[in-house]
């Protein structure tokens, strides 16, 4: 959860996830989450050593798409994944948006030429 | 390439003698070799990454597919077993020690200029298991033989032979008892009997996290790929 200290790994790595139907797991009193608690939820994910792969549902990445296309690094990977109402979309992904990118980019230049 | 472009501009001349220009129509062909293989290198990268956009693709339906299928055995067996027998309220919340553990190397250790990190998972703590298995003294040679009726003149060469297959198989088969026992320890928590639901759910989800790790180590892939493309 956010706001936790490191867990002791013992060179092992762990894997966050942020999912929405956090309610129904936990019960019905837990307020609904805002995206600033997202926001932080993220930022905090992913300063984190001791997390290797954030899973995220690609609902929630959604709110928050422009901290997850703004995220380039190699470790802690940004995974975005399906939730039971929402299927995966591969026109919101963050790394099949870099893939359009870098196409649009190499065919513009191709153009120039 | 470039000392091999140097050692043929090198002995042309002895073949042509002086002959003016010969030079430089070599070192020009040199120069559209190197061209040439570094164009190849770059339809290399470009073929790798596609590759690596298609693995993607492909690891992302597989894994939408073991997660409906999850959540779909999950529901059945909660209808089955009743809501209060399948519940989160059921979990420990407690810190404690994880059977399935992730690791991560990052080659960028090794060398600065290349971050590709690589993704593995241990599940049901096999390789702690293998690793102990490992440390035990008993050696091919050593293990007992099993005795075969027939001709007493059986040949060396071929007792080891089955006693490497029989031992494999047996390994095998305590692999999969380790890992049978490790996954109705983890269903443990929702009482002794649990709807067949539940196991197949645990196997999807299982399969998930198998796909989510192949996951990761494309998008590196993919990453590392990309930023050559860019240089």
């Amino acid at each position: 959860m956010a706001g936790r200290a490191n867990i002791p790994t013992n060179s092992s790595a762990l894997i966050a996830i942020i999912a929405d139907e956090v309610a129904d797991c936990y019960g019905s009193n837990v307020d609904e989450t805002t995206v600033k608690q997202i926001e932080d939820a993220f930022k905090e994910f992913t300063s984190r050593e001791d997390i290797a792969i954030v899973l995220i549902s690609q609902y929630v990445a959604n709110m928050i798409r422009f901290l997850v296309d703004g995220y380039n690094k190699p470790v802690p990977a940004i995974l975005e994944i399906p939730s039971k109402d929402h299927p995966y979309d591969p026109a919101h992904d963050s790394v099949l948006s870099r893939v359009k990118y870098l196409f649009s980019s190499e065919s513009v230049a191709t153009d120039r030429r | 390439m470039a000392a091999v472009a140097a050692s043929a501009a090198a002995e042309e001349p002895r073949l042509l003698g002086s002959v003016p220009g010969a030079e430089d129509a070599v070192e020009s062909d040199g120069a559209v070799g190197e061209e040439g293989r570094a164009r190849g290198d770059d339809d290399e990268e470009i073929l790798r990454f596609m590759d690596s956009v298609d693995g993607y693709l492909v690891l992302m339906d597989s894994l939408s597919s073991a997660l409906r299928q999850g959540w779909l055995d999950l529901a059945s067996a909660r209808h089955s077993m009743g809501p209060s027998r399948v519940s989160s309220t059921l979990f420990n919340h407690k810190e404690q020690t994880a059977s399935t553990k992730l690791q991560v190397v990052d080659h960028a250790e090794v060398e600065p200029s290349e971050s590709k990190p690589l993704f593995t998972l241990s599940k049901w703590r096999l390789q702690e298991e293998s690793a102990s298995n490992n440390d035990d003294p008993v050696q091919t040679g050593n293990k007992p033989k099993l005795r075969h009726r027939g001709s007493a003149t059986n040949p060396e060469d071929g007792n080891l032979a089955r006693d490497s297959i029989t031992a494999e198989s047996l390994t095998c088969a305590d692999t999969s008892n380790h890992v049978q026992r490790a996954r109705s320890k983890a269903l443990s928590v929702f009482g002794g009997l649990v709807s067949p639901k539940l196991r197949t759910a645990q196997i999807s989800f299982e399969t998930a996290l198998e796909l989510i790790v192949g996951l990761a180590n494309s998008r590196s892939n993919i990453l590392a790929s990309s930023s050559q493309i860019k240089q």
